[in-house]
């Protein structure tokens, strides 16, 4: 069970390397990548990634990664997956800021700022687990099913064991969703300002 | 429409979610005779024949008994703990390499043969290597054994890895034996931090709750430095609370007082300036909640303290009675009606000038049959010294304590 657990996680962990270097590809090229070509790039790479390559190597390369970035989260995982292999919808504003509020708020409080530990409600707090559902719903209500499904899939992961944690936050958010919601909120106020700035300079009365 | 699948699927989700959290085990109390009653069992075979209990104790009581763990060849050792055997003797873990932190430091483990004084060979239980293959993922180090007895007899060692920078990178493993230490099952990494899992180490003994489940007292030392208590089931963390907050208190030791009340005592941490005492947390809920306490007045210099409760009602403690460094080493008793007081000095370089003075730390205590003390610590970061306290020397030692309490305050504890 553990082996299999280790193996799931390094599997896991290969094809989200290959994933992020197909995503940095992709923006050094400017035509899109079709689906079928991103889909073998990561075949190839996530092996490289997964198998012992030897050379001195005592692990595979993604054995390497996770010792230095642990496991990450399902929200995570199928975000950034999904944003590679499905045209949808882009993660809704309101989500990102919603995250990156409560990686602010949970951050300090998990990592020792005073007695309350939010942390440990994601062991099996009730009030804690409806406020993800309540999330959740918010999520369909904005009409971004995607992350209705990313999160229910979360829970269910977290439900069986998945990963090495028994903790629902460790499903939900790691520290790298947490700086990308806040890279993409600072990166939307910026392309509104600079939009702004141009509109201004264009239609200025002369 | 899809939209509807997708919250009919959360809908799924949500059940099975709740199921889950229905399924988890309630908070247990904490088992009051479970560690006296494993070590009942283990102390059956060898009852001491020289002294019968029933004489009395008068001049006869033996010196504690002093001796090495044997050595590994490497030059640097640290961190060593005991566990009771099922047939009276114990066995140490501790680790060794070229130097703490080193990557080829492993974990080495050690039985005393208490009719011989003796240690035997000792054998590695776990090195770098196979702990990362085992946990699929980079090791750079490991540390810090802490051995637990499990509810069905098995033994587990808990123990700290790092992948990323120094100790305060560091998270917690654990392996199981089933046949007490000399084999062990592949480790499994505890989950007890959200930020990468980093910065959660084990020091002190874990405490039985009455459902079998252990308490293991964990604490970090990055961002904060505080302890928790950390619940769990074999391999994985089921439950955690804090015990401290901000950067001040690590490696928590517990004291159980009964099924519910429990207090622990931690190595402080403080900026300069601030008080150098033992820190103390206090639990009424069997370590559900826990609330800071006053110190106890008794000075640390940033330095691991090792404690026990004996069958007659008194503790004791290893420590480094000083507020900086850690070349002196005493053993501490109180009871219900006396303060702490020093019964015997262990080890002392206070006279030698600074730059002579060695290292002391580290201290480990368990005791086989409520009565007597086995300890360890790290001399020199160069051996591990055994001492054994009898029960009989401990007794008298306890009896000379509650005759001499009155306006007798030593001068390391403050008041």
């Amino acid at each position: 069970m553990s082996n299999l657990l280790q193996t799931v996680a390094l599997v896991e962990m290969s094809i989200t390397c290959a994933a992020v270097i197909v995503l940095l590809l992709q923006k050094t090229f400017p035509q899109e990548f079709p689906l079928i070509a991103k889909l073998l790039i990561i075949l190839i790479l996530a092996n490289l990634f997964f198998w012992p390559l030897g050379m001195g190597m005592e692990l595979p390369l993604s054995a390497y990664v996770r010792g230095a970035v642990g496991d990450l989260s399902i929200v995570t995982t199928l975000l950034l997956w999904t944003s590679l292999l499905l045209a949808s919808k882009p993660a809704p504003l309101v989500f990102k800021f919603a995250l990156a509020l409560t990686a602010i708020a949970f951050y300090p409080l998990a990592l020792g700022f005073g007695m309350l530990d939010p942390y440990a409600w994601g062991y099996g707090s009730i009030p804690f687990f409806i406020a993800v559902l309540f999330f959740a719903v918010v999520c369909g209500l904005a009409n971004w099913s995607k992350g209705v499904w990313i999160i229910a899939i979360a829970i269910l992961a977290w439900a069986a064991h998945w990963h090495e944690s028994a903790n629902l936050w460790d499903y939900l958010l790691d520290p790298f969703l947490a700086i990308w919601a806040l890279l993409a909120i600072l990166g939307t106020f910026y392309r509104r300002r600079r939009d702004k700035a141009r509109s201004g300079y264009l239609f200025r009365p002369g | 429409m899809n939209r509807v699948i997708a919250l009919c699927f959360l809908l799924l989700a949500a059940v099975i979610g709740f199921l889950h959290i229905d399924s988890r085990p309630a908070w247990a109390p904490f088992a009051i005779n479970a560690v006296v009653t494993a070590e009942e069992e283990a102390v059956l075979e060898p009852a001491p024949k020289s002294k019968p209990p029933s004489l009395p104790l008068k001049p006869s009581i033996a010196r504690p008994i002093s001796t090495w763990l044997p050595d590994t060849g490497a030059p640097s050792v640290h961190a060593a703990s005991l566990i009771a055997l099922k047939d009276g003797g114990i066995r140490a873990f501790w680790f060794a390499g070229s130097r703490e932190g080193a990557a080829d430091v492993s974990i080495y483990s050690s039985t005393f043969d208490s009719k011989s004084s003796s240690w035997s060979t000792p054998t590695v239980v776990i090195d770098r290597v196979n702990a990362e293959k085992a946990l699929s993922r980079y090791i750079a180090k490991l540390g810090n054994p802490v051995p637990a007895r499990m509810v069905d007899g098995r033994l587990q060692l808990f123990f700290v890895t790092v992948s990323v920078g120094g100790w305060a990178g560091s998270s917690i493993s654990s392996m199981i034996s089933d046949d007490e230490g000399l084999t062990w099952g592949d480790p499994q990494r505890l989950i007890s931090s959200p930020l990468i899992n980093l910065s959660t180490l084990v020091k002190s003994p874990a405490i039985p709750f009455s459902d079998g489940r252990l308490g293991l007292p964990a604490y970090h030392e990055w961002i904060g430095r505080f302890g928790e208590f950390l619940r769990v089931d074999a391999g994985q963390v089921i439950d955690k609370r804090r015990m401290s907050s901000g950067r001040s208190a690590i490696q928590p030791l517990v004291f159980v007082n009964d099924a519910q009340d429990a207090s622990a005592y931690f190595r402080q941490t403080r900026s300069a300036g601030q008080v150098k005492q033992v820190p103390v947390s206090q639990t009424q809920n069997a370590g559900q909640s826990w609330r800071i306490e006053p110190d106890l007045l008794i000075a640390n210099p940033n330095s691991a303290v090792a404690g026990l409760k004996l069958s007659d009602g008194s503790r004791i403690l290893v420590l480094n009675n000083i507020e900086s460094g850690r070349y002196r080493l005493v053993l501490m008793m109180t009871d219900a009606k006396s303060q702490w007081q020093t019964i015997e000095v262990l080890e002392d370089d206070v006279a030698l000038p600074e730059d002579q003075r060695k290292e002391f730390s580290y201290p480990y205590l368990i005791t086989l049959d409520g009565n007597d003390a086995h300890l360890v610590y790290t001399w020199d970061r160069k051996k591990i010294h055994h001492r054994y306290f009898s029960g009989a020397w401990l007794k008298r030692a306890h009896t000379q304590l509650t005759t001499t309490e009155v306006g007798n305050t030593p001068e390391e504890t403050k008041q």
